[in-house]
């Protein structure tokens, strides 16, 4: 229903998701120095990147080890526990084996810090750009540091990150997450696995019968806008070969195994989470850091079934770049030779294009090519990577840091190609399916006929498009626009459409939906219009008179409920008169105190006080206070027509306030009234309205600080309620036609995008791109 | 391909088109767009009245590019160029392609009229010069020029008669309107339509994969499918 724009504030979500915000949260936290000294510092960077390494001495700290141990090695129920489980399956692989000693430079190192018992202040090394910023905005958060554990504090330190850029282009962004969201979503977290998860997404919605629909049904309907995906942003301690070591944080993986001998033999890994098709892209790079000339690393993508092994390319379900060979590799197809072997210190990227179920290969931030066709359309795939060689090792980057590769450009050029491709799009004549009630010539002729038909041409969707705009402007009252708008579609229309079935009379609206005569309809609009403007400029009597001659039953219609939010909002406006006043008064209390002071008069000082205050205390009592109404306000009355006070208010503050003190007693004897009325009803709905209207008298400036009972905006949507209450009663629909067909196409896409079809995500809802 | 269809109940669907964020701000201003672009410069002009709205554009530009609109239909080239640059002095001078099409489109109404010499003359004058300057015009030039060779011919091949056909004055108009849209950083296309293309593209991908209600777009009714 269009009665509830506050809706749109929802749409922009793009970073300031609750989710996203609480992850930075965290990761705020441990950005500063809480941790104690030696706990958990960023060595110096290993390479020539000039990233600092997260520390992969925080495993050696005994506490946190056991810490996370108890926690056990169950399934990734919750960001925390995934992480958890990192550093003890992790201490469990042998760390000082011999092979370790390829790998002997960071070993060292690491150690090396772990003795150091100082270490400089953590912001000075914060591993990225984007975290010191996002720690500036979350400063707010720090009340809640003592609370967090520190083991969930250096977990959070290694995994959580803002979402990756790129992403944002996806229209779902909202359900991407680098952790899934602490604290909502209760139900979401009882979820097993990432894979039931997955699988429960797509299957959100889709009920099997009919009665499932049913209310008792529902709450099992996920609330879509809530979904939260998790994407992949370390190797999974679980899903590897076992000579596979992988760092706490999880982005480095080392093979500490027996050489391989052979194609036969490797191993290989995965991320702890598939990749949600919501991204509609997705990228990761792959920083070789150590490789042997001439062994195979392949780095690509793999689906649940592929051994471990094995390496990517070469199980079923697996799509890899070999680094030896400068190959593409898939069982389901020959290789693509690249030529481009790569080899240390190389970055390696791999991207998933669900819009094409392609997958594309980068080295050294340059485009190679798309490559296999087909992937992950079925099933969902993992980043994957394999090694043959003991004491090769790779670095990972699922956006922790920025890319090599601009993806976000390769992102924006793909949504392009996208839209373009829907422009391209025929329009089908089975848009206009079943059209029952043929209100216009020129439209049955194009609905007569239906099937194998050719695509609408340019004229008849033009006409599709005029009826659009035409019955929504018919819709909600638009009644002179609608009557400029007929008349120009007519005299621009070509004149081969045959438009006999209208009448002659050029200004005749003529209503849709089998609506009756051309000249009542024009009146209905006249008259609907007319009603939504009284209540719009708060005339809400007059609107109720005019109902109740032309639309009696909208005022009888569910219980009175439409006369009742009238009535509520006729009571509004009297208090609104009397703040008005009030603040007339107050200003003019302020000008005869200017004037005074000008003119040198020192005001009596028992007045000074009580005009310092915007009024006086009795009327502020009659206001707020549990007084009986009826009496009060005319005794009041008499009290300031008599009294001596009287004689200190000027003529013109006298009659202002005469004229507040009116305005209040009807605003009490209405609201009296009205109570008595509504004592009866007892929906929830209502009751918290009456509730909530009441309310305003508390506030001195109910326009301001009860915008959404009072504002203007109030009124408009009040109005809208009215309207669509009239047009409910002659049995039309509710919605104009084009506002089910905008709400029929965000849905379908949305669901779409929640089924895996990537191109989906990548398009936007038209209004989105105007202003 | 997964074919398991799987059923979305007629309840399950409306509930989510209830929770669609769109607002009637939203709505109106998908209106204004559509009357702006398509030219309907009364109704504009009501409706941001009615709509209380700003006005993307001002009405007297609606105004022009709909006159030259027409002039293109009624085929007067020469009131329509005028009118172009008079609206923006500019426009010709930095679209070539559209300078091109508007010359091409006057040539076409002079042999529509049987005016051949004229037509010859204007060729020689002003197109040919173009087609050297543009190598991009010349193949296009070429099919124009047949135009010369078929006149008398009775029935001329379908790709030689359609310059000929009502279709190609619209074409002109359409690409004329668009430039001149785009010159006044206003979106060219209309976004009405780009939501009705949005429409069929998700139904039929959508209808692969599950089964739905339909939408009959013009009423706002649904149908389930037949399918039980």
């Amino acid at each position: 229903m269009n009665t509830r724009p506050s809706r749109s504030s929802s749409i922009p979500i793009p970073r300031s998701a609750s989710a996203s915000s609480s992850a930075r949260n965290l990761e705020s936290l441990i950005s500063i120095p809480l941790i104690p000294p030696g706990r958990g510092q960023p060595r110096s960077p290993s390479t020539t990147r000039p990233i600092p390494e997260p520390r992969r001495v925080s495993v050696a700290d005994g506490s946190r080890t056991a810490a996370s141990t108890s926690h056990g090695h169950g399934p990734p129920t919750s960001p925390i526990r995934s992480s958890a489980r990192s550093p003890s399956v992790v201490s469990s692989v042998p760390r000082r084996s011999p092979s370790n000693t390829r790998f002997e430079p960071r070993v060292v190192r690491s150690t090396a810090t772990d003795g150091e018992g100082e270490c400089p202040p953590q912001s000075s090394t914060s591993p990225t750009v984007t975290r010191r910023a996002s720690l500036a905005s979350v400063r707010a958060a720090a009340s809640q540091r003592p609370v967090i554990p520190h083991h969930v504090v250096a977990r959070a330190q290694t995994t959580s990150f803002p979402r990756p850029s790129y992403l944002d282009n996806s229209s779902l962004r909202h359900m991407l997450h680098t952790e899934i969201p602490i604290a909502p979503i209760p139900s979401r977290r009882a979820d097993p696995t990432a894979s039931a998860r997955n699988q429960a997404y797509a299957n959100a919605m889709i009920v099997e019968n009919e009665d499932d629909g049913s209310p008792a049904a529902s709450p099992s309907i996920m609330p879509p806008l809530k979904t939260s995906f998790k994407l992949p942003t370390r190797w999974s301690d679980q899903d590897r070969h076992p000579s596979l070591n992988v760092s706490p944080e999880g982005r480095e993986l080392m093979h500490q195994g027996q050489t391989a001998s052979g194609d036969k033999d490797a191993a290989s890994a995965r991320t702890t989470h598939p990749i949600p098709p919501a991204c509609g892209i997705f990228y990761y790079e792959v920083d070789i850091l150590g490789k042997e000339q001439k062994s195979k690393i392949s780095i690509g993508f793999s689906g649940k079934t592929a051994r471990f092994a094995k390496l990517p390319g070469q199980e079923p379900h697996s799509w890899a770049y070999y680094g030896d060979d400068g190959t593409a590799l898939s069982p389901d197809r020959t290789g693509i030779p690249f030529r481009q072997p790569f080899g240390t210190s190389d970055i390696i990227g791999c991207g998933i294009d669900f819009t094409t179920y392609k997958v594309f290969f980068t080295r050294n931030g340059v485009l190679i090519g798309q490559v296999f066709d087909n992937v992950g359309k079925d099933m969902p795939i993992f980043p994957s990577i394999g090694f043959q060689q003991s004491g090769d090792s790779v670095r990972t980057n699922f956006g922790q840091e920025p890319f090599k590769f601009d993806i976000e450009y390769h992102v924006q050029q793909q949504k392009v190609v996208v839209w373009n491709q829907i422009q391209a799009t025929p329009l089908h004549r089975t848009i206009l399916r079943g059209h029952p009630k043929t209100g216009l010539g020129s439209i049955a002729s194009i609905t007569n006929d239906m099937g194998d038909q050719p695509p609408l041409n340019e004229d008849e969707s033009k006409t599709a498009i005029d009826q659009l705009v035409l019955s929504y402007l018919v819709h909600h009252g638009y009644a002179k626009t609608a009557r400029s708008f007929e008349k120009q579609c007519h005299s621009l229309e070509i004149k081969d459409i045959e438009t006999s079935t209208l009448d002659g009379d050029d200004d005749d609206v003529d209503m849709t939906n089998g609506a009756s005569k051309a000249d009542g309809a024009d009146v209905d609009i006249e008259t609907r219009k007319t009603i939504v403007n009284l209540v719009i400029a708060g005339k809400i009597d007059d609107a109720i008179d005019t109902l109740r001659i032309c639309y009696a039953p909208v005022l009888e219609a569910d219980k009175q409920l439409i006369w009742f939010k009238l009535r509520f909002r006729k009571f509004v406006e009297l208090i609104l008169v009397t703040t008005e006043l009030k603040k007339q008064m107050k200003a003019i209390r302020e000008k005869e105190k200017q004037q005074r002071k000008m003119s040198l008069v020192p005001p009596l000082p028992t007045h000074n006080h009580w005009m310092e205050d915007d009024m006086g205390m009795d009327i502020d009592e009659d206001v707020v206070g549990p007084i009986p109404m009826s009496n009060r306000p005319s005794s009041n009355r008499s009290d300031s027509s008599g009294s001596g006070r009287e004689k200190n208010l000027s003529p013109e503050l006298q009659e202002v306030n005469l004229r507040y003190e009116d305005a209040l007693t009807m605003a009490i004897t209405y609201g009296q009234s009205l109570s008595n009325d509504f004592h009866s009803d007892s929906r929830p709905e209502l009751q918290q309205l009456f509730k909530r209207t009441f309310g305003i008298v508390a506030w001195e400036d109910p326009l301001e600080e009860m915008a959404d009972i009072a504002g203007h905006h109030s009124r408009v949507a009040l109005a809208n309620e009215v309207n669509q209450a009239i047009l409910k009663s002659q049995g039309r629909p509710a919605r104009p036609p084009l506002e089910t067909l905008y709400r029929h196409a965000a849905t379908s896409i949305t669901q779409l995008g929640l089924m895996g079809v990537g191109s989906a995500v990548f398009t936007e809802m038209p209004h989105e791109s105007i202003h | 391909m997964p074919p398991p269809q799987q059923r979305i109940s007629k309840d399950a669907w409306e509930r989510r088109l209830h929770d669609v964020p769109v607002t009637k701000a939203d709505l109106n201003r998908l209106i204004m767009d559509y009357l702006v672009i398509e030219g309907y410069k009364s109704a504009a002009e009501e409706f941001s009245q009615e709509a209380n709205l700003t006005p993307p554009v001002d009405f007297e530009s609606i105004e022009s590019r709909m006159d030259i609109r027409e002039a293109l239909q009624r085929g007067d080239v020469e009131h329509a160029i005028n009118r172009v640059n008079e609206l923006n002095p500019d426009l010709l001078d930095l679209n070539h392609a559209l300078h091109f099409k508007l010359l091409q489109q006057k040539f076409i109404e002079f042999i529509q009229q049987k005016r051949i010499p004229e037509a010859l003359q204007f060729a020689q004058e002003e197109l040919a010069r173009r087609g050297e300057e543009s190598p991009e015009f010349l193949s296009e030039l070429e099919r124009t020029m047949a135009l010369l060779a078929f006149d008398a011919t009775p029935n001329p091949p379908p790709a030689i008669a359609e310059l000929l056909s009502p279709a190609q004055r619209m074409k002109t108009a359409g690409e004329v309107n668009a430039a001149i849209l785009e010159s006044l950083s206003q979106g060219k296309e209309v976004k009405l339509m780009g939501l009705l293309k949005l429409l069929c593209w998700g139904e039929t991908l959508l209808e692969e994969r599950a089964e739905f209600p339909k939408l009959n777009v013009l009423d706002g009714t649904f149908s389930e499918s037949s399918r039980s």
